[in-house]
């Protein structure tokens, strides 16, 4: 029996006074989502949250969050398009595509995002700087940056302008209708729109910032969660959007939080004190799962390990000699030994999600020690040396990959002596001869042109830098930006991989990249297939237990 | 005395001016901030458009005196990376530093000196001897083992406390222990080594013949004798309170003034790195300008032999 004093039925009058006072029952109010925090090596590396700054792969991770594109990549699969904000799109002809917006859909403050919103997205006052300008006074460290007024800094401009090269307007047919229209004929627009950087932010939101920089540190989209707070170097804090057009997010308050150390990460996870745990490296993933209370999600991402030539060195002139370097890796047995077999060979610098311009029978180049001693032998190389310029793992397993590559290619006769340098700069440094070097190259949309004539082609990194060029190449970079005959794109592209990976390498492909990220098993979470994190709610549920 | 601290004070500005310019040659000759900042993954013509804005496409020679000029006037100059002033960045961290590198002082001194007064009055007992491979361990065992190795035993065994980060004050223990262990040890062995020396000398013999009692001995004799060493030690220590905490803020993610320097270098964001080594050099060279002027009230006969010199 349940015995009730006086004092009791006073404390249950009290509280029913403060029910009646204060409105609502705490138990309607009570939101029951989680709070999570997500353990990151970094959150942005430029320390901006506008997309035409940050051009990283962490940056990449938390945009989706907040900030949204009017067509969409699915995650949940092959980052096929998928509509966005827009639910509908057309071509017009070959240089416009029109789309329909979605109705309804709201900013982070409130707003209705309309076709306005859109044009302002891609038009001078957020992207492109006034027409002819943009490039800002000199200032050697001490003056007043762009960021301080309205004003784009420069290279926000030149971002836009290399993303935009040939975009002539985006034209409002109506309320929830826009043109995107093209100076010339291109069949990637809507990859394009799809992009990194082509978010569509809020109008009103930007021009109300003080200045640039407030805006880059908060911006307003129309993402399932808006930024509550944004420390650099320290943590983004993100909280549920319940306006979201898709839903209530799973999420009450998201919290990324910069921790460097992989092993830092990992205790924290252990400890409870995060829920995920970015970045975990392929060695460390037994470790983590061995807990029974801990999973590790994640895999292939768009992005492949590549092995860069400089073929004004000396011994690499010969085309030979880099199809030597190609044909002395055992790619499988790195991708076997340093990755577990959590990767794959892929097929060449090209991803499945390129559709009809992917060509399934396209491979790397076989692994085969004895052609690339009788190329050697043909070019007739006498054992020079050739400097490979290795960063101390600036990628997953990139030291003990670059020991492994040394010592195939010492295999064949191939003398390539590592030099370790600190940052990008020293490996592209001119003063000294340079032969080999790393990189990654990852393809934001589907078609080539987002990766191989963008990373190697006439205006490519490795072009620019002087490490190589084609003049085959070159021209039919030119024609795959404008070309509109898929057929004729499709058999460009063959010959393109052909003279990059076979004919006069400029690089070679390792491996495909992949990321994993250890979390709770009570957290059904899946990792996309791209650097993106999901955090929406098709994608996240607590499994109490 | 006014001329001794006017030497001092000329000296404290070479060195100023040596490590800025010498910081200034290192991290401009050895990596480009925009590649660095940008990602070398940005497009070429955005690296370009940046390095313009910057002036990094000046010669370096004609940055530097730019530089130096702005630095004379009272302007550190504005993070490359962050767009802010380098000062409002760097005074922002300072707090969080402080908050780790003041109780780890007090701990390394708490036990330290203690720690090593006591082995040294029971020099080659058991409690020597374990006090002393206790000093050793904590000194040779790096700062970020033992960080990871206290996270392992309290944070993923016993839960106890939190693993990283700077919510409140209790992710602050694990930190400090960790600083405070290596300072401790180190404190300790100079307390003993001092001590033993003093204790070996002519003076103590005499004063205990004398018939003082033998704490009075330690106490009046010993002890402010064998403080010189001691505070010299405490005076790096104090001096590296701005930035000594670089490795222990990296693996607790502790987002103090160490962490913010690791990053800045990193990106070779020259005036963020600039600022915190001004500040490091200001705090070293004030530092150690206290321990001097500790030394002669500690030990009065240096302070005539200081006069005399000047004079």
């Amino acid at each position: 029996m349940i015995g009730l004093t006086r004092r009791d039925l006073l404390k249950a009058g009290a509280a029913g006074g403060a029910v009646a006072a204060f409105g609502r029952p705490a138990f309607a109010q009570a939101d029951n989502r989680p709070s999570i925090t997500v353990a990151v090596q970094q959150v942005v590396n430029s320390n901006t949250l506008e997309p035409l700054r940050e051009q990283s792969n962490v940056g990449y991770r938390i945009m989706p969050c907040f900030l949204e594109a009017l067509i969409e990549q699915d995650l949940q699969r092959n980052l096929e398009d998928i509509p966005g904000l827009a639910t509908e799109w057309k071509r017009i002809d070959e240089r416009t595509v029109e789309l329909v917006l979605r109705r309804g859909v709201k900013f982070h403050n409130g707003d209705e995002m309309t076709a306005e919103d859109v044009a302002f997205s891609f038009g001078p006052e957020r992207m492109f700087g006034p027409a002819g300008g943009g490039g800002g006074d000199q200032k050697l460290f001490t003056g007043v940056v762009a960021g301080d007024t309205k004003d784009l800094p420069p290279e926000v401009i030149a971002v836009a302008r290399r993303f935009w090269p040939s975009l002539d307007r985006v034209e409002i047919v109506d309320k929830y209708t826009v043109r995107f229209v093209n100076k010339r004929p291109d069949v990637t627009l809507e990859g394009r729109i799809g992009r990194l950087a082509s978010q569509i932010i809020s109008r009103r939101a930007f021009t109300e910032a003080k200045n640039w920089l407030e805006w880059a540190r908060k911006p307003v989209g129309t993402g399932p969660y808006r930024i509550a707070e944004f420390r650099p170097d320290v943590s983004l804090t993100l909280v549920a959007f319940d306006d979201y057009w898709g839903g209530r997010p799973p999420i009450k308050q998201l919290r990324f939080v910069v921790v460097p150390e992989a092993a830092s990460r990992i205790n924290g996870l252990l400890s409870g004190q995060y829920d995920f745990a970015c970045d975990i490296p392929p060695d460390q993933v037994d470790e983590v799962t061995k807990n029974p209370r801990f999973e590790v999600s994640g895999g292939l991402v768009t992005n492949h390990r590549l092995t860069c030539f400089d073929k004004n060195h000396p011994e690499l002139r010969d085309p030979r000699v880099r199809r030597a370097f190609t044909h002395a890796i055992d790619r499988q047995l790195i991708v076997d030994s340093l990755w577990g077999g959590r990767t794959r060979v892929p097929k060449g610098l090209q991803w499945e999600f390129y559709g009809q311009m992917f060509h399934e029978d396209w491979a790397v180049p076989a692994y085969d020690p004895a052609e690339a001693k009788r190329l050697l032998r043909e070019a007739g190389y006498k054992g020079g040396a050739i400097p490979y310029r290795l960063l101390n793992n600036y990628y997953p397993n990139q030291t003990a990959t670059g020991q492994i590559l040394t010592e195939m290619w010492r295999a064949v006769g191939l003398n390539v002596e590592i030099q370790m340098k600190e940052n990008f700069s020293q490996v592209f440094d001119r003063g000294s001869p340079r032969g080999v070097r790393d990189w990654s190259n990852s393809a934001l949309y589907n078609d080539p042109l987002a990766s191989l004539v963008n990373q190697h082609g006439p205006k490519g990194q490795q072009q620019q830098i002087g490490e190589w060029t084609n003049a085959e190449m070159n021209t039919l970079s030119v024609e795959l930006e404008t070309s509109t005959d898929r057929a004729k794109r499709r058999a460009m592209f063959r010959r393109m991989l052909e003279i990059c990976e076979r004919e006069d390498p400029a690089y070679t492909v390792l491996h495909q990249t992949a990321i994993f990220t250890a979390k709770r098993k009570d957290i059904a979470w899946k990792a996309a297939p791209s650097f993106a994190m999901d955090f929406r709610a098709h994608n996240f549920k607590m499994n109490r237990g | 005395m006014l001329r001794y601290l006017s030497t001092r004070l000329v000296r404290a500005l070479l060195t100023i001016c040596f490590v800025v310019t010498f910081a200034f040659i290192i991290l401009r000759l050895s990596g480009d901030p925009a590649l660095l900042i940008l990602s070398p993954d940005a497009p070429p013509e955005a690296i370009e458009a940046f390095r313009k804005s910057w002036g990094l496409d000046r010669p370096v020679w004609e940055q530097y005196f730019h530089y130096f000029a702005a630095i004379a006037e009272g302007n550190l100059g504005r993070s490359m990376r962050d767009g802010r002033p380098a000062l409002e960045l760097v005074l922002e961290r300072v707090p969080a530093t402080l908050a780790l590198t003041i109780p780890a002082l007090i701990l390394k001194i708490g036990i330290g000196i203690p720690a090593g007064i006591y082995a040294a009055l029971h020099r080659n007992k058991l409690a020597d001897r374990l006090t002393m491979l206790f000093s050793v361990a904590g000194f040779t065992v790096p700062s970020f083992v033992l960080g990871l190795l206290l996270v392992l035993v309290f944070s993923v065994n016993l839960g106890w406390l939190p693993s990283g980060g700077q919510d409140s004050w209790v992710h602050g223990i694990l930190p400090v222990i960790t600083l405070g262990t290596a300072g401790a040890a180190v404190l300790a062995r100079f307390t003993r080594s001092a001590m033993l020396e003093v204790l070996g000398q002519p003076y103590i013999r005499t004063a205990s013949a004398k018939g003082l009692p033998w704490r009075r001995v330690i106490i009046d004799h010993a002890l402010p004798n064998a403080a010189i060493p001691t505070v010299t030690i405490v005076g790096f220590m104090v001096g590296s309170l701005v930035a000594g905490a670089v490795v222990v803020e990296s693996v607790f993610s502790w987002p103090g003034v160490g962490r913010l320097l690791v990053i800045a270098v990193a990106n070779r964001d020259l005036a963020v790195v600039q600022t915190i080594l001004l500040f490091v050099a200001a705090t070293m060279v004030c530092a150690n300008l206290t321990v001097d002027m500790l030394y002669g009230w500690i030990d009065p006969r240096l302070r005539t032999r200081r006069v005399a010199g000047a004079g």
